[in-house]
C-alpha cells in the first residue's frame, strides 16, 4: 500500500505547516528553518550585550547604536507583527503591551531597556515553539499509522483501491495478508490472526473469523479477510485515538493557560493607566506633555516598568528545563501538560504490554502431553523450522528459544498456513517425513481423538489459569504444549514499590489481556488493581 | 460547494489552465518585484529608490575631498547596501514560499472537499495526454486512491509547480549577500584607479554567468547589460555635472 516514493506532504500537514517540512524546500536545505526563532532570540541577546559593551564601554558607541538596531530587527520584528495584527483584531495582550514599552523606551531615549524586554520577549516565545515542536513532531508518528487507501471488492468481484475517505459504510473491502486494516468493519470471509498492539498495546494476534469484529489500524497478518465497513474513516477507532491523543498534547500547561488569561487583563489595565497618566498627568498637576518631566515620559516609563519579563520568560524557561531534563534521563514528556498532571495525581495507570512488561514473549517450557516417539529438543526444532515462515511473536519466541538451547532446525516440505489456527508442514527427523501442526487449541482438536482432546482442553485450561499463553505442536501422533509468558521489564517491581510507599500513589494496571494473565502478571510486580479484558 | 461555484463559471478545461497559470505565476523568482504586475512592480521601485537615495544623501552629507574617506564612505555604504540585498533576498524568498504553500493549502482542500470536481480535472488532464475510456478512468482510480499521490499530481501538472526544488530563504540570502559582498570588494578594489573598471569588470562577468546558467547567448548578454551600465552611468556623469556647472 505504501507509495514508492517517499511522503512529503504529509509531515508537512500533520505537524502544523512548518517551514522545515515545506514540501517545496530542497531536503538539504530544509534545516536552515530548524529552531529559527531560538536562534534569532539568541542572536540578538548577543548584540544586546555586545551593543552594551560597545555603548558603555568604548567610544564605538555609533557602532554599538548600529547593533541595537539589529537587536530591535531580529527581536521587535516579530513582536511588531503579532502586536499590529492583535489592535487589527481589537485584541489587547502582553504582545500588544511589551512591544508598546520595548519601541517606546526609544522615544524616551532607553533603547537598551527597550531591547532588553524584547529579547526577553523573543527567548520566551522561542522556547514555547520549541516544547510546542517536541509535542508536535510525535503527533507525526501517530497520523502514519492511518492507512489512506483500502481495496473494494466490487459486486463482480473487481477489486479497486481507493482513499478511505471515498468509502462508506457496508462497502466491502479486502485486507491483505500483512496489511494494515483501514476501516472499521465486520469479517464477512475468510479468517486470519490481527495484531492490535497499536491499539490495545497486546502483541498477541487476535483470531478472527466470519462474523468477528475488526478495529482499523489492527496488523493483519497471514491471512486475507474481506470485511463489510461499519464505520467511515472519520468514525474509525483509530481516527478517534488519534483524535484524543491530539487533543491532550495540544493543550497548553495549567499555568500557561493561567498565564494567558491574566496578561490579557493586566495590559489591559496597565495600557489603560499609561493613556490615563499620559492625558490627565498634566491637568492634575501641571506638568508638560512632553520633555523628561513630560507624561508622555513618565508613561512610557511605567510601561517598561510594568512589563512582566520575568514572568513571561520563567514559565516557559520553567517547562522547558523539565522536559529537556527529563529527555537526557531518558523519559519522553510529549509537552509541558504532562508536567502538571504528575505533580498532582494521586493514582497512576499503566498499560501493561510494552509498559510494565517488554512486550516481548518468552517461552518458558515445552511440555509433552503424550509423548511416545520424539523428545521435547526434536519438538522445538521441528517447531522453530516451521515458525521461521511465519511472522508472529510467538514464531519468534521460538525461534529466541530454540537459539538460545542451540537448536538446528528440522527441513521441511509442504508448509502451509492455515489463517486464525496455525501451521502445518511435513517435518524431516533423522530420515523420516513426519506430519507436523502447530497451533491454538482449536485447530490441534480437530485431528486428535475424544480423550486425547478433553486432556489436551484440561491441561491448556490449568496453564491459562497461570496465566500463561500456549502453543500446541503436534509431530506426528506427540503432542507438546510451549508455554510462554510476557517478560517483566527488569527493575519494574521495585519501580512500582517506590511509586507506591514514597509517592503514596495507587498504581493500576490496565490491559487488554486475559484475566488470569494480568492477575499473574500484577501478582509479580506487586499492583493490587488490575483491569483486564478491556476493550 | 457546488461544480458551479468551484469552478467558478468556467468549464475543467479553463479552470485547469488558470490554476496551471497561477501556480507558475506565484514560482516565478523575478528579482525587482514579488508578484508580477504595474503596481507591485511601482511599489519595489520605490523601495530600492527610497533607500539608495537616504544611503546616498547620508553619504554625501560626510563625504569631503579626500580619497580616504570617499573609500571609507564607499564601504561602509556598500555594508548598508549588502544588508539591504541579503534581507529583500530572503524575504522575497519567503513571501513566494508564503504563495507556495497557501495554494497547496487550497489544493488540499479542494482534494478533500469537492472531490467529484477534482476528478473532473484529472479527467481534464489525462485526457490531454491521451488517455481515453476505460484506461482513463483507471487512472483516475488510482490517482484518486492515494491523497499524497493525488496531490502530488494537482501541484505539479495543474499548477506546474516544482517540489523540493526551491532553497531555503535564508540560503537565497546569504548568496544575495555574498554576490553583493563579491561585487563590492572588486569595486572598492579599483577605486583608487576607476570604480567604473571595476563595475565594468562586475556586470560582465555576472551578466556572462548569468546567460551561461540559462543557456542563453553570452556575448549579447554581456555586451547588453555593460552598454546599459553606460547609459546610466553616462546619464549621472553628464547631468551632474551639467546642473552644478550650467
Amino acid at each position: 500500500m505504501a507509495s514508492s516514493r517517499p511522503l512529503i506532504f504529509g509531515e508537512y500537514f500533520e505537524t502544523g505547516r512548518p517551514e522545515t517540512a515545506s514540501p517545496f524546500l530542497t531536503p538539504t536545505s530544509r534545516h536552515l528553518g530548524h529552531n529559527l526563532p531560538l536562534k534569532s532570540a539568541l542572536t540578538s541577546a548577543f548584540l544586546l550585550i555586545f551593543s552594551f559593551c560597545l555603548i558603555q564601554f568604548t567610544n564605538a558607541s555609533d557602532i554599538g547604536y548600529f547593533t541595537l538596531i539589529l537587536v530591535y530587527f531580529f527581536a521587535g520584528i516579530p513582536s511588531l507583527i503579532d502586536s499590529v495584527e492583535d489592535l487589527a483584531n481589537m485584541q489587547i495582550n502582553i504582545d500588544v503591551l511589551m512591544t508598546l514599552a520595548a519601541f517606546g523606551s526609544v522615544l524616551i531615549g532607553s533603547p537598551l531597556e527597550g531591547a532588553l524586554l524584547l529579547v526577553l520577549f523573543a527567548i520566551s516565545g522561542a522556547m514555547e515553539d520549541a516544547v510546542e515542536t517536541k509535542a508536535k513532531s510525535a503527533l507525526s508518528h501517530l497520523h502514519s499509522l492511518r492507512p489512506t487507501r483500502a481495496f473494494v471488492v466490487e459486486d463482480e468481484g473487481h477489486i479497486v483501491e481507493r482513499a478511505v475517505q471515498d468509502i462508506t459504510v457496508g462497502t466491502h473491502i479486502r485486507v491483505k495478508s500483512g496489511e494494515v486494516v483501514p476501516l472499521d468493519g465486520t469479517v464477512i470471509k475468510g479468517a486470519s490472526a490481527v495484531n492490535l498492539v497499536h491499539l490495545t498495546g497486546e502483541n498477541l494476534p487476535v483470531t478472527k473469523t466470519v462474523g468477528d469484529a475488526v478495529p482499523a489500524g489492527g496488523q493483519n497478518l497471514e491471512g486475507s479477510l474481506t470485511l463489510s465497513v461499519t464505520h467511515t474513516s472519520a468514525d474509525s477507532t483509530l481516527a478517534r485515538i488519534i483524535q484524543l491523543v491530539t487533543q491532550a498534547q495540544e493543550a497548553r500547561p495549567k499555568l500557561q493557560r493561567w498565564f494567558d488569561a491574566l496578561s490579557k487583563r493586566y495590559a489591559t489595565t496597565i495600557i489603560t493607566l499609561a493613556l490615563s497618566f499620559t492625558l490627565l498627568l498634566p491637568l492634575v498637576l501641571g506638568i508638560p506633555f512632553f520633555g523628561t518631566d513630560g507624561s508622555l515620559y513618565r508613561s512610557l516609563a511605567f510601561l517598561i516598568a510594568a512589563s512582566p519579563c520575568a514572568l513571561i520568560i520563567a514559565i516557559p524557561i520553567a517547562y522547558l528545563s523539565a522536559v529537556s531534563i527529563c529527555a537526557k534521563r531518558g523519559i519522553l514528556l510529549k509537552g509541558g501538560v504532562v508536567l502538571d498532571s504528575l505533580a498532582r495525581c494521586h493514582a497512576m495507570a499503566m498499560d501493561k504490554t510494552g509498559t510494565l512488561t517488554t512486550g516481548q514473549l518468552r517461552c518458558t517450557t515445552i511440555t509433552p502431553l503424550n509423548t511416545l516417539q520424539y523428545s521435547p529438543e526434536q519438538a522445538l526444532a521441528a517447531a522453530q523450522a516451521m515458525e521461521l515462515h511465519t511472522v508472529h511473536p510467538i514464531a519468534e519466541a521460538i525461534d529466541r528459544h530454540a537459539k538460545k538451547q542451540k537448536i538446528t532446525p528440522f527441513p521441511l516440505d509442504h508448509f502451509k498456513t492455515v489463517p486464525g489456527y496455525g501451521i502445518q508442514a511435513d517435518i524431516h527427523v533423522d530420515e523420516d517425513s513426519v506430519p507436523a501442526q502447530m497451533g491454538n487449541l482449536a485447530f490441534i482438536t480437530r485431528s486428535v481423538d475424544a480423550e486425547t482432546k478433553q486432556l489436551l482442553t484440561t491441561t491448556c485450561r490449568a496453564i491459562e489459569e497461570q496465566g500463561e499463553l500456549l502453543a500446541i505442536l503436534k509431530l506426528g501422533d506427540d503432542l507438546f504444549i510451549f508455554r510462554f509468558q510476557d517478560t517483566l521489564r527488569p527493575g519494574i517491581k521495585e519501580t512500582i514499590q517506590t511509586l507506591k510507599q514514597h509517592n503514596d500513589l495507587q498504581i493500576i494496571m490496565l490491559t487488554g489481556d486475559h484475566p488470569s494473565n494480568a492477575r499473574a502478571i500484577a501478582k509479580a510486580i506487586g499492583i493490587d488493581d488490575y483491569y483486564a479484558n478491556l476493550k | 460547494m457546488c461544480a458551479k461555484d468551484h469552478f467558478e463559471g468556467k468549464g475543467a478545461l479553463e479552470h485547469v489552465a488558470q490554476m496551471k497559470a497561477k501556480g507558475m505565476l506565484s514560482e516565478a523568482d523575478i528579482h525587482g518585484t514579488e508578484v508580477p504586475g504595474p503596481w507591485p512592480a511601482a511599489l519595489d521601485a520605490a523601495k530600492e529608490t527610497a533607500i539608495v537615495l537616504l544611503l546616498f544623501q547620508t553619504l554625501f552629507s560626510l563625504v569631503q575631498a579626500s580619497s580616504w574617506v570617499t573609500f571609507t564612505a564607499a564601504l561602509t555604504f556598500s555594508f548598508g547596501w549588502i544588508l539591504w540585498k541579503m534581507g529583500r533576498s530572503a524575504w522575497l524568498g519567503w513571501a513566494r514560499l508564503e504563495r507556495l504553500h497557501r495554494l497547496l493549502a487550497q489544493e488540499k482542500w479542494e482534494i478533500e472537499h469537492n472531490r467529484p470536481q477534482e476528478r473532473e480535472e484529472l479527467a481534464v488532464l489525462y485526457r490531454a495526454k491521451g488517455f481515453e475510456g476505460e484506461l482513463l478512468e483507471d487512472v483516475l482510480d488510482v490517482l484518486m486512491a492515494d491523497q499524497e499521490r493525488l496531490l502530488r499530481v494537482m501541484v505539479e501538472e495543474e499548477m506546474g509547480l516544482s517540489l523540493q526544488k526551491q532553497e531555503h530563504p535564508l540560503k537565497q540570502g546569504l548568496f544575495a549577500a555574498l554576490g553583493s559582498l563579491i561585487s563590492a570588494l572588486i569595486c572598492l578594489i579599483f577605486l583608487p584607479w576607476s570604480l567604473l573598471v571595476g563595475a565594468i569588470l562586475v556586470v560582465a562577468l555576472s551578466s556572462a554567468l548569468s546567460a551561461h546558467q540559462l543557456n542563453n547567448h553570452v556575448i549579447p548578454a554581456i555586451v547588453w547589460n555593460v552598454g546599459l551600465l553606460a547609459v546610466a552611468y553616462g546619464a549621472v556623469f553628464f547631468m551632474t555635472r551639467y546642473a552644478l556647472h550650467g
